[in-house]
């Protein structure tokens, strides 16, 4: 008897001694905002290198996934606009659209070129989370005409960074650009 | 090192204002070569134990239970994200992992979903137990992939396996936590009349123990983790401290607990050890002894109950003598 309530007491003392104060919920983005930001990230242009015949300039490319098909993901393979970096770089093909301004032009009366096409991108290490690398071919407009493109491209760190190499024989004196691509989803 | 670099100026670059990321990238550049685990174990199958646990390190622990074995948050990796080396290699080489009858996942961040860890045990596991949202973030493998909801179970051959709450963040990336509000879990391993808590990675939060407690009144072991403890305004919210962590073992009212998920990476501004000499420190003022919690060495498996019958009855917990527990290196 005296044994039990010493440990009753114990144990009630132990519990007194336990903090009641819970930790505050985490701080959250809302998934409005999570677009938001992730739309204001979209912003944020991949340098460029334009090199041609007699021509060497700079420019700027942004890029967007209206759809993607990954066969690297265990579930949910259609991904639209809002792409994780796994679905993409474990294994995918993308329809890719990318507005870029590719300085300079010579002869034309603008910069700016269009490019819509698909990319395979495939895992080489890690899932392609360490290493992957893409294969693309695209059609482009730009102010003289359109043409085909044919790219490659490697990308580490999540897809965060890469080199994406678009060879364009028909656009006129930038028939290869290189981007150094910065893409956060 | 240059990759680190570069990635610690773009993180800068788009994170402005936060320093505890800057500190800690900065943190991991210098960070020492990863130590060797001397004496590792080869064979972790224990015949005359009825629970052992050997922490690997960080949350990865190989759990015996009878002759079941489970793996929790298996991380063999010698880099977090390209960004954060290891500080002490992985204490069980992956070669030496037992056939497992299913590894746990709690939730997505790099410390604790490694697909590169997953490739190496893809032979060795029939299932992997994920929360929910998190196999649409997980690529194809040839084991199962579960999502568990919280109170759900998964079972097999008298191994029950139970997601339990607990506060942290969903999502891997940052902005994909808007998404998988629900994508982080702790569990509970059943057999034999032997139960096991998993916190995996857990902020303090009494009710969820507590609910726990009251579907689990007989834990046998509780595996909590202690850190990240600083910067503590910013932690608070997904993480228990070492003292937050003695109270969440009183308050699951389990037998035993192992401390994890401290000094295997750089991922705070915890000095190296400073976790562990708290939990010490919060032992010695609560009265606990090395037998109710044991805090592992990484590659030191512990004996927790030695062989003898499944008891009857399941006996209450915190009310009786902790078992001799026997050290395995």
């Amino acid at each position: 008897m005296l044994f039990s309530g010493v440990t009753l007491f114990v144990l009630a003392a132990r519990a007194e001694a336990v903090s009641p104060v819970p930790a505050p919920k985490p701080r959250v983005m809302s998934p409005a905002a999570a677009v938001g930001v992730w739309a204001l990230a979209q912003l944020v242009p991949s340098p460029l290198l334009v090199t041609g015949k007699e021509h060497v300039g700079g420019g700027v490319r942004w890029q967007v996934t209206p759809l993607l098909y990954s066969f690297g993901i265990a579930e949910r393979p259609l991904r639209a606009f809002l792409v994780s970096p796994i679905a993409r770089h474990s294994g995918s093909l993308e329809l890719h659209l990318s507005p870029e301004w590719a300085c300079c032009a010579p002869g034309q009366q603008t910069s700016w070129l269009v490019r819509a096409g698909l990319r395979l991108y495939l895992p080489l290490e890690e899932h392609g989370e360490k290493l992957s690398a893409s294969l693309g071919g695209a059609y482009y407009r730009a102010a003289g005409g359109g043409g085909a493109s044919a790219d490659v491209g490697i990308f580490t760190f999540n897809g965060v960074l890469g080199l994406n190499v678009a060879v364009s024989p028909w656009l006129t004196r930038r028939e290869v650009i290189t981007a150094l691509t910065l893409r956060f989803f | 090192m240059r990759n680190n670099a570069l990635l610690a100026l773009v993180v800068s670059l788009t994170l402005p204002g936060c320093g505890f990321a800057w500190r800690a990238f900065k943190r991991n550049l210098a960070a020492p070569p990863e130590r060797t685990v001397a004496h590792k174990i080869v064979d972790p199958r224990r015949p005359r134990a009825r629970l052992a646990a050997l922490w690997v390190g960080h949350a990865t622990v190989l759990l015996q239970l009878d002759d079941r074995f489970v793996l929790t948050d298996p991380l063999f990796a010698h880099t977090l994200a390209q960004a954060s080396p290891r500080l002490v290699e992985p204490g069980l080489d992956v070669a030496n992992v037992p056939p497992l009858s299913a590894v746990v996942v709690s939730h997505m961040h790099f410390d604790h979903l490694s697909f590169s860890s997953l490739d190496l045990l893809e032979q060795r596991t029939p299932v992997v137990l994920v929360p929910p949202g998190m196999r649409a973030n997980m690529p194809r493998y040839s084991f199962e992939i579960r999502e568990l909801e919280s109170w759900a179970s998964y079972e097999q051959d008298g191994l029950r396996i139970t997601a339990v709450p607990v506060q942290h963040v969903g999502g891997r990336y940052g902005l994909d936590a808007a998404f998988e509000p629900r994508a982080f879990t702790g569990y509970v391993f059943e057999y034999h009349g032997l139960s096991v808590y998993f916190g995996g990675d857990t902020a303090y939060i009494p009710s969820a123990f507590q609910a726990t407690r009251a579907r689990f009144p007989t834990l046998s072991l509780a595996l909590l983790p202690i850190c990240p403890d600083a910067p503590r305004d910013f932690m608070q919210y997904t993480h228990e401290n070492p003292s937050q962590a003695l109270d969440a073992f009183a308050l699951l009212g389990a037998r035993r607990m192992i401390p994890i998920h401290f000094d295997t990476y750089i991922n705070s501004d915890d000095a190296p050890g400073a976790c562990a000499q708290e939990l010490r420190d919060g032992m010695q003022a609560r009265g606990l002894n090395d037998d109710q919690v044991s805090i592992l060495a990484i590659g030191e498996q512990r004996v927790l109950i030695a062989d003898g019958p499944p008891p009857a009855k399941p006996s209450a917990h915190n009310d009786s003598p902790p078992l001799a527990s026997e050290r395995q290196r």
